[in-house]
Formats: structure tokens, sequence, C-alpha cells
């Protein structure tokens, strides 16, 4: 396998007392699609601002195609970033923005007006290129973010949250105009979300990130099938989670007795939402009782909450047909069951 | 927001009445033949101007102060943004007190300030001289100039210095293309609302101008051997000087034109 373009070497970074990145090993790969997911506060912006050179690791080594670039500033850098905020420069006209990097380095008025020009129209903002950022809507600011990016041609881009701002509407079709630039490009896209669902959607690997750590490097569906530990699963969403101990294939846990094809110990299972089943007979195989206490409309069916009788919260993802045929009421008690063979047994 | 009613329109009325009206009495009676400021009024002359402004103090306390201002006021608006950009760029201990001592020179009365001046300035050689002058206006005006700084990078998103490094831009780069232009229109004002403090001020030129008379200093003179209509004369022209600098240093903070 080629070298990776960037490594992430027992990387380090404290602000003063708080440790915001612990011992990071990451390899980055010419042209991955690579989102960093994790809660506010795991440490995934760090990790990227270390990339830019706007933080300098505490300790460790972060190299860019074999050179350390620990000590290289920003400005010697090629890792143009996307803003949260988009940093558009409010003082400058959309085409000026856009040319911004071809003009730090040097580049003349003529060919860097060209350049610029050739990337407003592929981001579809010709006859935009003289307007002021403010007479812009999101979706066009967030196009001229990320041309003004792209100019100079660099073999990675950066994205901190940059769809957070906009409309979901506007983030699914964004979502799709970044996949396709970076598929089009052939560089590495290197994203920072804490959406699952962004991150899932776009990215080729996923590295979820928590208390500064990596808990889990994986193919979105791996790692929303198998989540490896407990954050992961509870963080990706829509997972249940069971804990017990296994003797002879059943476990005995603190909701019921299930069977599972887990080894004799304690063992801890992950029951995705999609996978329950709910019924008001007791079906055969792996059920557990619980109260019905409401019901929430996702983009991709209806998720149904429920509570076991020992207070733990149980998700079941239903449509809308058999929720109108399990006429649920709040505090009725229903089973949920699974097929043992389809559910992700941690550790 | 609301419409004002009746009431509040009477009020304003009033309010800028009593703030208004002893200056355009001065500026009426500037115009008025009369020796003394009496009604009914008498005949509409220049006069008091053409007297005024043949007298050559009158023109040489003018360039004084013109120098003085247009000196503090460059002077003080670079201290000022240096300041105001010390205080958004780091995070040091201190801080606080930092700001605290940067904007405390106009909380101090100005006969003590002026008296210290005095002291201070005729040690190093500099009492009576345009210099002293200078010295002591940036004190009192650098203060304006840091504050109006201040606000404009406090609008400014602090990721676009950032950006600008990322893009290619070094520091000093940055500072040029980015952080300057952002603060642009707070320079301005900047540079409109010093040289409207200097140009009012006198009671520390007062005390440090010696023979180089300010504008201000020179009324006060002239004051204290009659009174003459051609004060109102000077002084009209004085006030529509401070309020064009104090109306375009307002003008460059509230339009909104091109901010973020």
């Amino acid at each position: 396998m080629a070298e990776p373009l960037v490594q992430f070497r027992a990387v380090h970074k404290a602000f003063g007392t708080y440790v915001a990145v612990k011992s990071l090993d990451l390899d980055i790969h010419r042209g991955e699609f690579l989102a960093l997911m994790g809660p506010s506060g795991c440490g995934k912006t760090t990790t990227l601002r270390m990339l830019a050179g706007l933080e300098q690791p505490t300790s460790g080594a972060i190299t860019i195609e074999g050179k350390v670039m620990n000590d290289v500033p920003p400005h010697h850098r090629d890792t143009p970033l996307v803003w949260q905020s988009l940093a558009l420069f409010p003082f400058l006209s959309v085409v000026e923005n856009v040319e911004f990097g071809l003009r730090m380095r040097g580049i003349g008025t003529k060919e860097r007006r060209d350049r610029a020009m050739l990337w407003l129209d592929r981001m579809q903002l010709k006859g935009f290129e003289h307007r002021r950022i403010d007479q812009l809507s999101g979706g066009q600011r967030q196009r001229v973010a990320l041309a003004r990016s792209l100019v100079t041609e660099p073999q990675m881009l950066l994205l901190d949250e940059p769809l957070s701002a906009l409309d979901a509407h506007l983030v699914i079709r964004m979502q799709g105009v970044l996949t396709r630039l970076q598929k089009e490009l052939g560089i590495t896209f290197v994203y920072v979300t804490h959406s699952q669902s962004e991150a899932f959607a776009m990215a080729d690997r996923v590295v979820i990130m928590g208390h500064g750590q990596i808990e889990q490097i994986g193919r979105p569906q791996e790692i929303f099938r198998g989540p490896r530990s407990r954050f992961v699963a509870e963080f990706v969403g829509r997972n249940n989670i069971l804990a017990g101990q296994v003797q002879a294939g059943v476990m005995q846990s603190p909701q019921g007795s299930v069977p599972v094809g887990a080894p004799d110990g304690p063992a801890e299972i992950v029951v995705a939402a999609d996978r329950v089943t709910v019924s008001r007979d007791r079906p055969a195989g792996a059920a557990i009782r619980a109260a019905f206490l409401s019901e929430e409309f996702a983009g991709t069916g209806i998720i149904c909450y429920f509570e076991t009788p020992d207070g733990a919260e149980w998700k079941a993802q239903v449509s809308e047909s058999q929720l109108s045929d399990l006429q649920a009421e709040s505090g009725q008690e229903f089973w949920l069951s699974w097929d043992p063979a389809r559910v992700h047994v941690m550790g | 927001m609301k419409a004002l009613g009746a009431l509040g329109w009477i009020y304003l009325a009033a309010l800028f009445t009593f703030v208004f009206a002893p200056i355009a009495a001065s500026v009426v009676f500037s115009f008025n033949s009369d020796r003394f400021p009496t009604l009914p009024l008498g005949h509409f002359t220049t006069d008091w101007y053409a007297r005024a402004f043949s007298r050559p103090e009158v023109w040489e306390a003018i360039s004084n102060s013109l120098i003085v201002a247009g000196v503090t006021s460059v002077i003080a608006t670079f201290i000022g943004f240096a300041t105001a950009y010390t205080d958004f760029r780091y995070g040091f201990r201190f801080k606080q007190a930092y700001l605290a001592l940067a904007l405390l020179p106009p909380t101090l009365p100005l006969v003590i300030l002026g008296l210290a001046m005095l002291a201070w300035l005729s040690q190093v050689g500099l009492s009576g001289t345009l210099t002293g002058i200078i010295i002591a206006h940036v004190v009192l005006a650098t203060p304006f100039a840091m504050a109006i700084c201040r606000l404009r990078l406090s609008q400014m998103d602090p990721s676009l210095e950032s950006a600008a490094w990322n893009l290619g831009a070094g520091p000093w780069t940055a500072m040029r293309y980015v952080i300057l232009p952002f603060c642009a229109p707070a320079i301005v004002s900047a540079l409109c609302l010093t040289a409207a403090v200097s140009f009012d001020e006198f009671v520390v030129a007062w005390f440090v101008s010696g023979l180089n008379r300010t504008v201000p200093v020179l009324i006060l003179e002239i004051l204290q051997g009659n009174v003459d209509p051609q004060i109102n004369a000077i002084g009209t022209v004085v006030f529509l000087t401070s309020m064009s600098l104090v109306v375009a240093a307002q003008f460059m903070i509230f339009r909104r034109r091109r901010n973020g």
C-alpha cells in the first residue's frame, strides 16, 4: 500500500491542564473522504486545526507526504480549510475572495482572475462574481468558500462542520456537491462533523473520537452495524444496548433473559432500532417487555420510544402502518423482539 | 421599533433646543452688526469674520491647531489600533489591568493632567513647543481611537485572520490584506474623532502651549481682553470644523456598508 498522505504519530495536545487530544495515531490516505466525528469537546476540531498548522502538537509528530510538519506555520502549508463560519472576507467581492489564495502566492492579476472565474463557473456562481458576500444566500456562500479553498488545487481539503449553518434541504444538496467534487478531483477530504448522517452519507472512512482519543475507525457500515464500544453505539444513535451475564447461550440482563450467540461471561449486545419488532403478544425467541412512551417522526420511518421495567430506554423503528396497527398508547406494555442472529456482540 | 408620540417629539425638540440654542445664538451674533449681543438684531454683516481673520495671530493659532490635530490623530490612531489589536489577538496575564490603564487618561481631571504634562514636558525641554502639545494630546486622544478600533475588531469573525493564514498569507500580509481593510471604517473614524478631540482641547493645551497658542487658547485670551463678536466668528469656524469631524466619525462607525 502506498505511503499515507498524512500520518499522526502519538500526537498529544494540551491547552494548559486540559488535554484535547491524547496519543493520537491516524493515517489519512490519498484520495479518501475521511470524516472525523464525535461529540463536542472530543478533539476532532483540534485534530483538524493541528493538520492546518493553526495549533501545534504538544508532543508527537504530524507528517504530510513524509515530511514532519509540526513547526511549519499555516501559511507555508497547502491545507486549505472550509470554516464552520465560512470566514469569507466581507470587504472583498465574490471573485476577490476566490482569488485570495492565488494572490498570496504571487500569481499575476490576469491568471488569478481566469482561474477564479473557472472555479466560480464550476460552482455555478457565474454572474455573481462582483456581488458582495452579504448579497449571497447561504448555499451560495458555501460554494464561494469551497471555490476559495480549491482554487489553488490543493491535494487535501479540510472541512470544519461546513454544513452546520444550512437548512436541512440544503444540507442534503451540499452533501451531493461535496461527494461528487471529491470523486472528480480525486483529492483527500478531511471532514469534521458531529452529525452522523453527514459523516455516514459522505465518508469512505469514519473516525469516531471521544475524550481526545479514537474510539473506532471504519467504513460507515462497519461502524453502524458493529460498534466496538458502548460510547460508539450510543453516539451513533438508534441503538439499544443490553448488558448482562451469558450462560449457555442465554443472557441474564436487568431487562430479562434472552438468547444470544455469545460465549459465557459478561457481554454487551447492540440491537439496532430498525431490527426491533414491536408486538402485543409474546413472540418466540429473544424478546423483552417495555412500556410505550412516545413516537418521533424521523427521516426514514418512525422511532418509538419504550421504557423497560428497570428504567432503560429502548428504541424501535416502525413504519407508519405498523404504528397504526399497534394502536399504542403511552404506558401500554409491549414485547420488543429481534432475531438473535442479527444483533452485534460488543467486545 | 415604536413610533415616537407627540410628547416624545416635544421632548426631543426641547432637548435639542437646550443643547444647540447657545451655539446657534453664537452663530447668529457672528453675522450681526451690533457690538453687543442684544435683541433686536442689527443688520447682516461678515465684518467680524473679516476682522478676526485679518489678525495674524488667529491664522497662526489655526495653523498650530491644524498641525497638532493632524499629527495627533495619526499617532493616536496608530497606537490606539495597535492596542486594540493586541487585546483582540493575544491573551495574557494582567490583561484587565492593561485595558484599564489604556482607557484611563480621559477619566483623569484635565487640570491634573495638564499640570503633570507641564511639569514633565518642561523637564524634557518640550514645554511650549508644538511637539509638547502633540504628546499631551496623543495621551488624551489614544483611548478614543482604541475604543473605536476595539469595537470594530469585536465585530470581526476571529476565523477571518486564520483564514488568511490558511490561504497563504503570513502574519503581516494578513494584517495588510484582511485586518486593516476590515478595520478601515473604524480607522478613518478614529482619525476624525481624535483630530476633533485635539482641535477642541483647551485645558491641557493652555498649560503646555506657551507662546504656540492653539485656537481654543487664543479664544480665551481674546475673551479675557474684551467681549468682541470676533469671538463668535472664530467660534463658529471652530464649531463647524469639530462638528464635521465628529459627524464624519459617526458616519464611518454606523454606516452598514460591507461589514460582516
